[in-house]
């Protein structure tokens, strides 16, 4: 029962690396943020070789948590870290969106007084 | 001493030689934006005027250009915030020694301006607000209002140590070093109390002085009576969080 488990979930973690490895490949992904996947991946592959090793000794001596708690628990943690760091990417892209707004307005204005005192002179020398 | 309104101006324009910017933020105002503009011209005539179109969808902007001012156009919405610190952010660039913001709904009164500029220039201070409750003044204000006024002025006068009365007021005068500290950082969310803990937080000095407010010409206020009490305590979680941030530094 449990290598069944293991091989899927193996293989899973497998697949889920090449997809990420392709979508850095292909810049549909900055590395900055595959970093956490790519630990993603790798973690659960390791954790798929030796899962009676993780679970039953390693993670149960720290945590105390058995089976399905742990592997709840893992997941959860990844997901939250992953979260967390989207959070933070966006409150940094809304600034930079914003300075950017702000900058844009900024040289519009600029463009459009020079226009005018551009065409207002070019009149005149014509 | 009773001044005028005219007599104030005479003095001020001698006293002041710096350049003086009205920033106006706006978000689809084109019913009163004209006779805000007409206004502050017409009663302050040395003073260059900007409106900061914060991404309206009617015709805020056409009505700006035909009168003749500034219009700064934002892409899209960016709220108060962002719309007031393009603003600062423009008088930054430009030498600008004095901003002044004034709401592009009506309600603030352009003939107040001098008495904003006098005091900034004879308290020494970094920013002066407009401010409707000083004393008790004829001044029509809903209940829940004026309660969350109260708890409001409350907690930041004892946040910064300083008895301000109407921390929520849009009517304002910032100097040189103001205008630098919010070009270089200006709260999004509650700009005009979170404002008051930066300048606090910064070293900056702050000043009230009375003000008459008008009945604004046109649109609602952003805060309605359902919305107060919610308001009131994000108002209160942001200023909290405020309170440990690191304050923005220049050099």
């Amino acid at each position: 029962m449990l290598i069944k488990i293991q091989i899927i979930i193996g293989l899973l973690s497998i697949v889920f690396l090449l997809i990420t490895f392709e979508l850095i490949r292909k810049n549909r992904l900055r590395e900055e943020y595959a970093i956490l996947w790519l630990f993603t991946g790798i973690a659960i592959f390791i954790f798929s070789l030796w899962p009676e090793f993780f679970l039953s000794q390693f993670f149960n001596r720290i945590t105390g948590l058995y089976y399905l708690s742990a592997v709840v628990m893992i997941a959860f943690v990844f997901l939250l870290l992953i979260v967390f760091h989207f959070s933070v990417v966006i409150s940094r892209l809304t600034e930079q969106n914003k300075d950017l707004t702000q900058r844009h307005a900024m040289l519009e204005l600029e463009f459009n007084e020079f226009k005018k005192r551009y065409l207002s002179t070019g009149d005149r020398s014509s | 001493m009773i001044f005028s309104a005219r007599h104030v101006k005479k003095n001020i324009l001698m006293e002041t030689k710096g350049k003086i910017l009205i920033v106006i933020p706006a978000f689809n105002e084109e019913r009163s934006l004209e006779k805000v503009v007409g206004e502050v011209q017409a009663y302050f005539p040395p003073a260059e005027v900007l409106v900061v179109n914060d991404g309206s969808s009617d015709l805020t902007s056409e009505k700006a250009k035909a009168c003749g001012v500034m219009v700064l156009d934002l892409p899209f919405n960016l709220g108060i915030g962002g719309a007031m610190q393009a603003g600062y952010k423009y008088a930054y660039e430009k030498d600008y020694d004095i901003v002044v913001q004034v709401d592009g709904d009506g309600q603030h009164d352009p003939k107040e301006i001098p008495k904003l500029l006098q005091s900034l220039k004879e308290k020494q201070v970094d920013m002066v607000i407009g401010s409707r409750f000083i004393t008790h003044s004829a001044y029509k204000i809903s209940i829940m209002r004026r309660l969350g006024s109260y708890i409001l002025s409350g907690v930041i006068s004892c946040l910064i140590k300083q008895k301000i009365t109407d921390p929520t007021a849009g009517f304002r005068a910032a100097n040189r070093k103001a205008i630098r500290l919010f070009a270089f950082y200006y709260p999004q969310d509650y700009p005009e109390p979170e404002v008051l803990v930066l300048l606090s937080k910064s070293g900056l000095k702050i000043a009230e002085v009375l003000v008459k407010m008008k009945q604004r010409y046109s649109g609602e206020s952003s805060i309605t009576k359902i919305r107060s009490i919610y308001y009131m305590v994000k108002v209160l979680l942001a200023i909290f969080v405020d309170c440990f941030k690191k304050a923005p530094l220049l050099e």
